[in-house]
């Protein structure tokens, strides 16, 4: 099993298409500490000015630790779409390459093959989020320093202290990887469905995109439908930073996501252990 | 005896005497009494209850010089007011620049104060202020200020037996209504408004509470410009 995995995870690392998440990462993340370094004090000193007028804000606010928070929000949300060109190409590209039906005569059973993909998958996703850490947080703070964050909300905003911030960040992380996972899942479960590995990316991306729209849409009519989407509950790291910590929310999305990914592989090995490989 | 009860009346002539000051001499008094205090370092520990905003208390050095020199150090980010807590003091150090009158006598807390209501006669920041003055101690026990910048600013301080006239505990109230949360740097899109009285605008809190101070240790003018680490 684990030499099926270890095959898997050197089919996705040969592929160009791979490294395009941890360039993109690397590339959002550097552009971001670069701008910080040079502009940052003006640009939180123009965003922070509501307030000044009514307090003197004191202590180091431009920190690593805010630096990385900037990068978690204009990068979380795009992460799937990188997780999903990987993943969605999964079973999919062996289809449509013919290479699955060769898989298939190996001594391995079609579950095994299906579960060492998704296996490798995850491993992919983690290490994409491994590398958004490493650069987001870890080269934020050797850049930037330490300190306090300000979270703002819509209408509120709280200040985390430097002490409990990288227990919540490192939360926040294995949230993100969970709800990675759950793209990475659902991914590979429309790869089970088709025979081209361009399918399952564009619907994968489609379906992130056209729910996140729903979410961010102020209708009433789409509040009973909110909660049901997982990109919903894919934001919660975010509350990683509220104080006190709303841990109902928190478990209640995170056993959403665990939910998703456990009915997406279900229908996945459901699909692919019975499905009539032709090409 | 005789020379007992010679000191008693004295003491009594005194105390009256000074309760029959001019609002002008009362506050022209507290002045002089602060200014015996060139400068000062302390610990301080500060705890908020303001409006829209969670911040957990923090602790840090603050230092004072005169005639108006304030700062607090800290490690972490803080919310301060805009005026610091001798803002009014320094208003006050130009006895021609303003009216005093006496408004009457209020008692706060264990202390018998003085109310003088002050009128600037110069256009600037401060409309009208307000101070509950102790005539024996010769203190400012509650300082309300209306200001152009921030509305309504009132410092309520807390002395002990110290011999020098600097507050223990100094509680800021200040107007919130034109308090804005500002809509970037990380907006949530999926948050709704708070719920509760969290989110409601009316005063937020800010007190400080002063240990361990160090007074006239002749402290460098470098403490107030230094970058905070």
């Amino acid at each position: 099993m684990l030499q099926l995995v270890y095959v898997e995870l050197i089919k996705i690392f040969t592929k160009p298409r791979s490294y395009i998440g941890f360039l993109a990462v690397t590339a959002v993340i550097l552009l971001i500490q670069f701008a910080m370094y040079i502009d940052g004090r003006n640009y939180l000193d123009f965003m922070l000015q509501t307030m000044r007028q009514s307090f003197d804000i004191g202590g180091n606010i431009l920190n690593g630790h805010l630096v990385c928070f900037i990068i978690l929000q204009t990068l979380i949300m795009q992460m799937p779409l990188m997780v999903a060109l990987v993943t969605g190409d999964l079973i999919s590209g062996e289809a449509a390459s013919g290479t699955i039906r060769l898989l298939a005569t190996r001594p391995y059973s079609r579950g095994q093959i299906l579960l060492a993909k998704y296996l490798a998958g995850t491993i992919y996703t983690v290490a994409l989020v491994l590398w958004l850490g490493i650069l987001a947080l870890g080269l934020s703070r050797l850049l930037f320093g330490h300190g306090d964050i300000i979270v703002l909300k819509t209408d509120s905003l709280t200040i985390v202290r430097d002490a409990d911030l990288l227990w919540r960040f490192f939360s926040a992380f294995f949230i993100a990887i969970l709800s990675l996972m759950v793209v990475a899942t659902f991914s590979l479960m429309l790869s089970c469905f088709t025979d081209n590995s361009i399918g399952p990316i564009i619907v994968s991306m489609s379906v992130i995109i056209v729910f996140t729209i729903i979410g961010t849409l102020e209708v009433p009519f789409f509040d009973h439908i909110k909660p049901l989407l997982f990109t919903t509950h894919m934001v919660i790291w975010r509350n990683m930073f509220d104080d006190p910590l709303p841990l109902s929310q928190i478990t209640t999305s995170v056993s959403v996501l665990v939910a998703h990914i456990v009915v997406f592989l279900a229908v996945s090995f459901y699909y692919f252990t019975r499905k009539d490989i032709q090409s | 005896m005789k020379k007992l009860i010679l000191s008693t009346l004295a003491l009594c002539l005194l105390i009256s005497a000074r309760a029959e000051q001019s609002p002008q001499q009362l506050i022209s008094a507290v002045y002089h009494s602060f200014h015996r205090v060139v400068d000062y370092s302390a610990d301080v520990r500060m705890d908020f209850d303001i409006p829209s905003v969670r911040i957990k208390s923090l602790s840090g050095r603050v230092f004072f010089k005169q005639p108006d020199r304030f700062r607090v150090r800290t490690s972490g980010i803080v919310f301060l007011p805009k005026q610091n807590p001798y803002y009014a003091m320094n208003f006050l150090s130009d006895s021609t620049a303003y009216t005093a009158v006496a408004t009457g006598a209020e008692r706060i807390g264990a202390t018998d104060c003085k109310v003088v209501t002050v009128l600037p006669l110069k256009d600037g920041d401060i409309i009208l202020g307000k101070f509950w003055i102790d005539p024996v101690r010769q203190r400012v026990v509650r300082a309300q200020l209306t200001t152009r910048s921030n509305g309504l600013i009132q410092m309520d301080n807390t002395y002990s037996a110290q011999a020098y006239p600097v507050p223990d505990q100094i509680l800021f109230t200040v107007d919130m209504t034109k308090f804005k949360v500002p809509k970037a740097i990380s907006v949530d899109i999926n948050s709704k408004a708070a719920s509760g009285d969290y989110n409601q605008k009316g005063v937020g809190h800010i007190t400080l509470t002063f240990s361990g101070y160090k007074i006239n240790q002749k402290l460098p003018d470098a403490v107030f410009t230094e970058e905070a680490h």
